[in-house]
């Protein structure tokens, strides 16, 4: 279906190739992974496919692509638009009409479809994409899961022979990714549907993809499938690192079997010794704090004490007070009853230099934070504001990461080199809270693993507290000494990490459920657990 | 900092097409002095059917998709803008973006800017009327003006400072201009025949002239000057970071970029 033929690649203004003598065959009905690092080249293969690349973007392209037996060379992507449907990141980006059902008719009324065409194709894919009884509804008040569907609708619209999605779930919370890849696998299944996708956090796809093709740093690309891949590939799952940490022969790619792979490792007592850290003083102190927006309650008498020195995840669905507790901390708004206290101080009182020093806060979007043309202008303004010495910024940022290039655009970054920027930005004047809210929405591995170890350095070694809202359960294993679970405005759960992630196996991380039950959350848990198990089951 | 080229260029054929259409719609604005009777209805026609002419012409010339988008996006925008400030007493906060966006992106795409932008507003705020295509005509001209504005001076880019005062002396031309344009497509009508400074049918060109001089001093300067000012300023509060994102849209969405295609045999050579 997908043929390159030793393909290479040249943007402009750049001297090195992207891709060099790449050649593979998708064939029909089958669904592709592609993965890498940030910035190695996965959109650029995903757009090659339809064209986008170099047709809009320029640059120079050797050998040849053909789709369908189409050569993107001599047709423009929009003569491929019929054939190949394409799904962006974040699909609000995409929309050009304010309801579903406009926005599925819109691809065909620029192809010319006939009127009674589109009528059935509209009902046709309102049922596969279970979006019927949203068909009337605004799009802009969709959940991110179904507007992605949506999205994927009106590529599918079009009856394409490939879907190409580039990181189409990497905008969504769990809930809604699942709901979105699950509707994929059953295109692929039911309807013969050709699928490339490029995804970072492979935990929730692997199970679907048929091969892999993996784009390494340097510019070199296998294809293979998974099992190949993973054996090898720096970029892998949490339960693909267990078994190469634990050597079984093979991984696997589902939770269920690699714990039928490891049932030998789990028939003794676990011990239950967790590192308990000392925290210190209380920084935040929340009484009895309620919030309702008009008659929407988005907390009710919520009280709460957070310590420094301690890393807070706050879990919970969309809507479930989270946002609203963390803008109560930050003093963005009054609390309508009860108190908040950080450090003593009511935060809305606290204004300038002060309030820098005392509350750190990154929103959702942590770009909404950068306004300056490049990254050098923003570590000065932030010398500037915090009073520091110049250059103090800058130095920091480096070691988070060593090749940001200073004279670039704050958003032309990479979602982690940016994420990496406001951070140093905000943890350059040493806040005494820290917020994040989602920090590791659209961050791959490595990023991820950067975010963990600033966090934890910060917190432990500097002795702050941090508070992070987060639905990725695997981050807060990683990183979270406490976790507080929120629903519909009251706390729910409140405990150390360990006791509120096991608790349910909804909420429990991948090592969690292939270890249980033994309470080990992290690869790096286990491993220490089993040499502590079986050392003393050598003893005795 | 990286010169910056119009982002389309029109055909040989499309200049000769706007040349002609601009002669025609100048006609419509300056018959007064050279014509007697009333030739008003057969001008609004004509210069309906040449704007739209020239916009079929450019458009199934050279311009891409992504001009297209562009100029769609910032036609919008400026859409979105001119209801705020509602036309009255001159304050029409629409000429600074499109100078501003027209330098960025080349007078053929500026002079398009100004016509669509002009039309699409004119829906929203209801000023659609015989007045329409005068007016399109005008902010279509202004597009062309800025846009064609030179890149280079002795040899060095102007930007910065330099760049930002040019923009605000088109910026004032351009709200004089408009003045003058819009007054003589109303001063015929607006009057009656009675006054010291009406309009004279077949009149002598010089009487009329100095007629219409002292109507546009005496009655629209205190249009002018508010809409001098207001662009001015908005120019001078506006321009770097507008400048700076349109040109980073510029070079983000690789305008002019050359696509090459080739064998796999030869870049390995």
């Amino acid at each position: 279906m997908i043929t390159f033929n030793s393909v290479s690649l040249i943007y402009p203004h750049s001297l090195h190739t992207v891709f060099e003598d790449l050649s593979f065959t998708i064939d029909e009905g089958e669904m592709v992974l592609v993965i890498g690092a940030t910035g190695s080249g996965k959109s650029s293969l995903l757009r090659l496919i339809n064209g986008l690349v170099p047709h809009h973007t320029g640059g120079i392209l050797a050998g040849d692509i053909s789709v369908d037996g189409i050569s993107t060379s001599l047709t423009k992507p929009g003569g491929l638009a019929h054939l190949i449907g394409i799904v962006g990141q974040n699909p609000i980006h995409g929309f050009v009409t304010d309801t579903v059902e406009e926005e599925l008719v819109f691809g065909m009324e620029a192809l010319n479809f006939a009127p009674d065409v589109m009528r059935k194709r509209v009902e046709e894919i309102l049922d596969l994409l279970s979006l019927a009884h949203l068909r009337a509804r605004s799009i802009s008040t969709l959940s991110g899961g179904e507007q992605q569907r949506v999205a994927i609708g009106s590529a599918l619209v079009m009856h394409p022979k490939v879907l190409v999605l580039d990181e189409p779930t990497s905008a969504l919370d769990p809930i809604a990714a699942e709901e979105v890849l699950s509707i994929l696998h059953r295109l692929v299944h039911d309807l013969g549907l050709t699928v490339v996708i490029s995804e970072h956090r492979l935990e929730r796809v692997i199970g679907f993809a048929d091969r892999i093709i993996a784009i390494s740093a340097d510019g070199k690309t296998e294809i293979d499938i998974p099992e190949e891949i993973l054996k090898k590939s720096p970029i892998a799952p949490p339960i693909v690192h267990l078994a190469r940490a634990l050597n079984l022969d093979s991984v696997g790619t589902s939770v269920r079997e690699v714990r039928r792979m490891t049932t030998h490792l789990r028939d003794f007592t676990p011990l239950v010794s967790q590192p308990r850290h000392t925290y210190g003083e209380t920084v935040v102190t929340i009484n009895k704090l309620s919030h309702f927006y008009g008659e929407k309650v988005a907390l009710r008498e919520v009280s709460l004490e957070f310590k420094s020195g301690e890393i807070t995840a706050v879990m919970g669905r969309n809507g479930a007070g989270k946002s609203t507790l963390f803008k109560s901390i930050v003093g963005f708004h009054k609390s309508i009853g009860g108190q908040i206290t950080v450090l003593g101080t009511d935060p809305t009182e606290l204004h300038g230099h002060n309030r820098l020093a005392t509350i750190g806060y990154i929103p959702q979007e942590p770009s909404d934070l950068l306004i300056h043309p490049s990254v050098a202008k923003e570590c000065a303004a932030s010398d500037r504001d915090n009073g520091l010495e110049d250059g103090s910024t800058f130095a920091f940022l480096i070691r988070l990461t060593p090749t940001i290039n200073p004279d670039a655009h704050p958003r032309d970054l990479s979602e982690g080199q940016r994420l990496s920027l406001v951070l140093a930005l905000i943890l350059c004047s040493g806040p005494n809270v820290l917020i994040m809210d989602e920090p590791t929405r659209g961050l791959d591995y490595k990023a991820k693993s950067l975010l963990v170890d600033t966090l934890i350095s910060y917190s432990r070694n500097l002795g702050k507290c941090v508070l992070i809202a987060t639905h990725d359960v695997e981050l807060v294993a990683e990183v979270a000494d406490r976790v507080v679970f929120l629903a519909d405005g009251d706390v729910v759960a409140d405990g150390s990490t360990l006791d509120v992630l096991l608790s349910s196996p909804a909420f429990a991380p991948q090592v969690a459920k292939v270890m249980s039950p033994a309470p080990w959350l992290t690869v790096k848990d286990a491993l220490r657990g089993i040499a502590a198990a079986t050392g003393k089951d050598s003893q005795e | 900092m990286k010169d910056t080229k119009g982002i389309y260029q029109l055909s040989l054929q499309s200049k000769v097409v706007l040349t002609f259409t601009s002669v025609i719609a100048l006609a419509g604005f300056v018959w007064p002095f050279f014509y007697v009777g009333n030739l008003q209805w057969i001008f609004v026609v004509a210069i309906a059917a040449s704007a739209f002419l020239l916009v079929s012409e450019v458009g199934i010339g050279s311009i891409d998709a992504k001009s297209i988008a562009l100029l769609g996006v910032m036609s919008a925008f400026i859409t979105l803008l001119r209801p705020l400030g509602a036309g009255a007493a001159g304050l029409e906060p629409i000429w600074f973006a499109l100078i501003i966006a027209a330098r960025v992106f080349g007078p053929s795409w500026g002079f398009l800017l100004g016509i669509t932008s002009m039309t699409t507003s004119a829906l929203l705020t209801g000023g659609v009327g015989p007045w329409l295509p005068y007016q399109v005509f005008a902010a279509g001209w202004i597009g062309l003006l800025a846009g064609a504005l030179p890149q280079r001076f002795a040899g060095k880019l102007i930007r910065g400072a330099a760049e930002k005062v040019m923009l605000i002396v088109v910026g004032i031309f351009a709200s004089f201009a408009f003045g003058i344009l819009m007054d003589l497509q109303f001063w015929p009508w607006v009057l009656g025949s009675s006054t010291q400074l009406s309009y004279i049918p077949g009149g002598a060109l010089s009487e009329n002239f100095s007629r219409f001089i002292t109507f546009h001093f005496a009655s629209s300067m205190a249009w002018d000057i508010p809409r001098a000012i207001l662009t001015s300023v908005l120019i001078a509060m506006t321009a770097t970071p507008f400048l700076r994102a349109l040109r980073r849209t510029y070079f983000k969405a690789a305008f002019l970029t050359p696509i090459e295609f080739k064998s796999a045999l030869q870049i390995k050579n």
